[in-house]
């Protein structure tokens, strides 16, 4: 049978070309992937317009409606046909791309929006006597109208990718795309402080549903942008942050870093800004990712809300429809700004832990309500304490809890024999040490409450930065291989590892070139013992493409001081004598970082009085 | 199963089992020991499916049989009864149990099927050869230290143990190293082991082959194949997989041409170097060596902790060095020496340097020096 069919040609493809609703549809889809995107799109519009006050509302996940209103200088009647005109805009003369201020300037927006849903644009332009409205349904576009509109814009997207089914179908639940626009209006908002923004779900039109309400934050850059940032991303984080502001080659990073102990289980809380821009740029995120590398576990992710500018000449954003990757002139620079100045500021919050620390045990501290009969348990008592002690064990254990050296100082600070070890707790940050319990914590005094200390986590960070302190001052020995490993990689990563041969040779790195795509590894850092010399340098060589400075060896090397410092570092269980745990206040005080041990624990918790005394409730 | 032997003899044979044995097996039947008894002898064979050892020893056997039982709990059992002890055991078969009594104790332990127990494949030996304990126990034990710990390198984990031609003649060579430094050692070959193919003996068989090597009156039967290696006792078999990887050209790592002759006492030497090392708490000890004319400096500088220096009487007639050194990398190439002086000969601070016991050639070991 198959033999005697007939062979059919299939028929020869013919080129054509697409019509100017097909080409918008295309565009569109570049433009606006789904309902969040195009509210990204009309809100920046918005901004550029100079609007102060800036309402979203969508139904349906954006599916069904979007409407975003402001109060920007608008559109005079007789421009609006040309708004939604391909590559119309005001905010590009067509001759300088490497100059752009504005958030748009492609001029692609309005139109592709128009390809995709049915679009009003109602607008009245500053000065005008009346607005005017206009209408566009894919290729059919309406004509100008007077509307009633007391200033500014408003832009109704009715039916979002309804041309587009194919579209519409691979769009998630309207919940998930709720969260998005949720989601990219916050981001929006950190970069717009002095912006109101009010973002409202409409599905029913009968109860609107207000989803998030920033009012304008107006006061200098820090003021207003903490206060925009506290009702975003939580209201501790402008205590818990500490603020930035680098310059460097006349590029400039402000914003507002957690300190470690603020950390996040993933990399949801980070807010990258590109001359206000927010972008995800995976060259920014390594940046902050690596200068919080030497305070926060693996597992851990930093909280940040990071504005870098940039003068427009040295960065270009035309590299991504939505505009969320940029491209920088001098990568190098830019990270370097970015781990230089976070690792500065977080070497200067020195002991600082955060605020929450103290707060989440205040939370443990406090007795179970349900149990209003039962003696009040401290938190730490952990296993000791019985699940429901009987009544006359309550002293018992009470005792073995304090069974620290607690007798060698006495608890009146007025009787102090020795003024050197008494110093006044009002002027140090960490106090005075009044005990040791478990062998473990110190207990301090200071001016205004109490802090805890674990004295093997803070001892071990001490150690730690002594060690890295003393690689710093006197270099990596390296130790010269009998066999050299010749190692073959790819030729990006060749090149990239022997551009860094110099500074890996500072680490006891020495690398040669062995024909195009291979290098002689001929010295490893003596402190890594016995390595695998293939293995490291694929690693180093990673670690270079995403653009960690000198491949992570460093990083490297202080793990293995991060571990001899745990050994050689004060253990739990160790009693200490007064003179002893106030030598460990006093060095933690002068430590940078000394706040969380090496994998990002707290060393330390401050109570504050006010705390304690609502605790018991005297407050 | 019965049978009843003296302790001491038990104990030796339990000891070399359960070294074999690794502590923690997520197969059970490799915690075991496989005992079985037959005419006047009874034999214990252990395995962690690389390395399998067997032992025989004379016992009174009055019932036939095979059984296994955990060989970290006999063992410790044995260790802890009375020296001179007469040890029975006995197994009926069916209850799954080992009976041990040894005068008023006893013990009941858990036995698995001795057909579980896995009996390492012979395999057809290409060479075989019979080499004095005491010219394996050389060759081994002054290599050893250079073998590599890094596992993804598993070709240099172990000592490479083949036939080779030195200046005096054809040798049995053994070769260890671990990329920083290398030993290695020749013996005269034994007549029967031209053929022998190179092969690369695993860490842990070295460690375990070393136990059969104390008696220096003992001929080791040692039969290589491509793939394994038998150590051989009247009374004591260790069969050993080998590293299968290509160990790598060692020869031209090994530097001919060196000039700058350093001699120095072992003793003295270690012991200085160990001194000046003290100041520094680093993993990475990097000692320094200073030579001029018949005066050697070791010297070590810790930004943190301090310094150190101490002087040598050596004989050296060469132009002014600076060279520095691991210093677990000295110490361990000077506990080789037991004889005669150490004899160091350099080339530059960034070449290896090679290091032998007076001028014993069947010796050599090489370092290479640490930038500091």
């Amino acid at each position: 049978m198959n033999a005697e069919s007939p062979k059919i040609e299939p028929a020869l493809p013919v080129i054509r070309q697409l019509d100017a609703a097909a080409q918008n549809r295309i565009a569109a889809g570049e433009v606006v992937e789904r309902p969040a995107s195009a509210i990204k799109e009309l809100v920046e519009n918005s901004l550029d317009a100079g609007a102060t006050r800036i309402e979203i509302a969508y139904a349906d996940g954006g599916k069904r409606l979007i409407r975003v209103s402001d109060d920007g200088h608008g559109i005079p009647a007789d421009a609006l046909p040309l708004a939604l005109s391909r590559h119309a805009t005001s905010k590009l003369d067509g001759t300088d791309f490497s100059n752009i201020l504005t958030f748009g300037f492609r001029g692609e927006a309005l139109p592709s929006l128009g390809a995709v849903g049915r679009l009003t644009l109602t607008s009245r332009a500053r000065g005008a006597a009346e607005a005017a409205s206009l209408t566009v349904r894919g290729e059919a576009t309406g004509s100008v109208r007077p509307a009633a509109l007391a200033r500014g814009t408003v832009v109704e997207l009715e039916g979002l990718f309804s041309a587009t089914p194919a579209r519409l179908k691979f769009l998630r639940s309207d919940r998930a795309e709720a969260q998005a626009i949720n989601d990219t209006v916050r981001r929006l908002a950190m970069a717009a402080p002095e912006t109101a923004i009010l973002l409202q779900d409409v599905s029913d039109p009968a109860a609107p549903r207000q989803i998030l309400r920033l009012d304008a934050e107006p006061g200098d850059l820090f003021e207003g942008l903490g206060r925009r940032l506290g009702a975003i991303i939580g209201a501790e984080f402008p205590e818990n942050a500490l603020a930035i502001d680098s310059t460097r080659e006349g590029l400039r990073l402000t914003g507002y870093a957690a300190l470690p102990t603020y950390s996040r289980g993933a990399a949801v809380a980070q807010y990258l800004f590109v001359n206000g821009r927010p972008v995800r740029d995976r060259l920014l995120l390594g940046a902050l990712r690596a200068a919080y590398m030497d305070v926060l576990s693996r597992d851990r992710h930093p909280v940040a809300a990071l504005f870098l500018d940039v003068p427009p000449d040295l960065v270009d954003v035309n590299v991504h429809p939505a505009k969320a990757e940029v491209r920088f002139r001098d990568p190098g620079l830019v990270r370097g700004l970015v781990v230089g100045a976070l690792k500065q500021a977080l070497a200067g919050a020195g002991h600082r832990g955060a605020t929450t620390t103290g707060i989440g045990m205040l939370g443990a501290f406090r007795p179970e309500t349900d149990q209003p009969s039962a003696p009040y348990r401290p938190a730490w008592s952990g296993a000791q304490a019985p699940a429901r002690p009987a009544p006359g064990t309550a002293a018992l254990f009470t005792r073995a809890l304090w069974s620290g050296r607690v007798e060698e100082l006495p608890a009146e600070p007025e009787d102090a024999p020795d003024p050197e070890t008494r110093p006044e707790p009002l002027d140090l940050p960490l106090g005075v040490a009044r005990a040791q319990i478990h062998e473990n914590y110190v207990v301090a005094q200071t001016g205004d409450g109490m802090v805890i200390v674990d004295q093997h986590a803070a001892h071990e960070r001490l150690v730690y930065e002594r060690l890295k302190a003393q690689r710093a001052a006197s270099g990596v020995p390296g130790q010269m291989l009998l066999i050299p490993e010749v190692v073959e990689l790819d030729e990006a990563a060749t090149a990239r590892l022997l551009d860094a041969a110099e500074d890996l040779a500072a680490l006891g790195l020495a690398l040669e070139p062995f024909g195009g795509n291979a290098v002689c590894l001929r010295e490893t850092p003596a402190i890594l013992g016995e390595v695998d010399g293939r293995a490291l340098l694929a690693d180093i060589a990673d670690a270079l493409a995403e653009g960690t400075a000198a491949g992570g060896l460093e990083a490297r090397i202080d793990a293995i001081l991060s571990r001899m410092a745990c050994h050689g570092s004060v253990r739990s269980g160790r009693r200490m004598s007064a003179q002893e745990m106030n030598a460990l206040l006093r060095e933690m005080e002068a430590t940078p970082l000394s706040g969380q041990c090496n994998h990002g624990r707290p060393t330390y918790v401050e109570l504050k009085l006010h705390d304690i005394e609502r605790l018991f409730g005297r407050r | 199963m019965k049978l009843s032997m003296e302790r001491s003899a038990l104990l030796r044979a339990m000891s070399r089992a359960q070294s074999v044995v690794e502590r923690r097996n997520t197969i059970p039947i490799l915690g075991n020991v496989l005992i079985e008894a037959e005419g006047d002898k009874v034999s214990f064979r252990a395995t962690d499916l690389d390395i399998e050892v067997i032992d025989r020893a004379p016992a009174m056997v009055n019932k036939a049989g095979a059984t296994t039982v955990s060989a970290h709990t006999l063992h410790e059992i044995v260790r802890k009864l009375p020296d001179g002890a007469m040890v029975e055991l006995s197994d009926d078969g069916l209850s799954g149990r080992l009976e041990v009594r040894a005068g008023r104790s006893h013990f009941s332990l858990a036995t698995l099927p001795r057909e579980d127990f896995p009996i390492m494949a012979s395999s057809e030996y290409s060479c075989n050869f019979g080499c004095p304990a005491p010219v394996l126990r050389r060759l081994f034990d002054k290599a050893k230290f250079a073998i590599s710990t890094e596992e993804t390198r598993y070709y240099l984990n172990g000592v490479y143990m083949h036939a080779a031609t030195a200046a005096s003649g054809p040798v049995l060579r053994c070769v260890a190293t671990d990329g920083h430094r290398l030993a290695q050692i020749d013996a005269e070959l034994p007549e029967d082991a031209r053929e022998l193919p190179g092969v690369i003996v695993p860490r842990k068989t070295v460690g375990e082959l070393r136990k059969l090597l104390d008696d220096d009156e003992m001929t080791i039967a040692v039969s290589v194949s491509e793939t394994k290696v038998r150590f051989a006792t009247p009374d004591v078999t260790l069969t050993s997989k080998v590293i299968d990887g290509t160990f790598p050209d060692y020869a031209r790592v090994i530097p001919s041409g060196n000039t700058k002759r350093l001699e120095v006492d072992a003793a003295d030497f270690a012991q200085a170097v160990d001194r000046v090392a003290t100041v520094s708490s680093e993993r990475s000890r990097a000692v320094k060596m200073a030579l001029d004319e018949d005066r050697l400096v070791l010297s070590v500088n810790s930004p943190d902790s301090g310094a150190a220096d101490e002087e040598l009487a050596v004989a050296y007639a060469d132009e002014p060095l600076e060279i520095g050194f691991n210093a677990k990398y000295l110490l361990e190439i000077a506990g080789q020496v037991d004889r005669e002086n150490a004899v160091f000969l350099f080339d530059s601070p960034a070449q290896p340097t090679l290091m032998r016991e007076g001028n014993d050639e069947t010796a050599v070991y090489v370092v290479m020096p640490m930038r500091v």
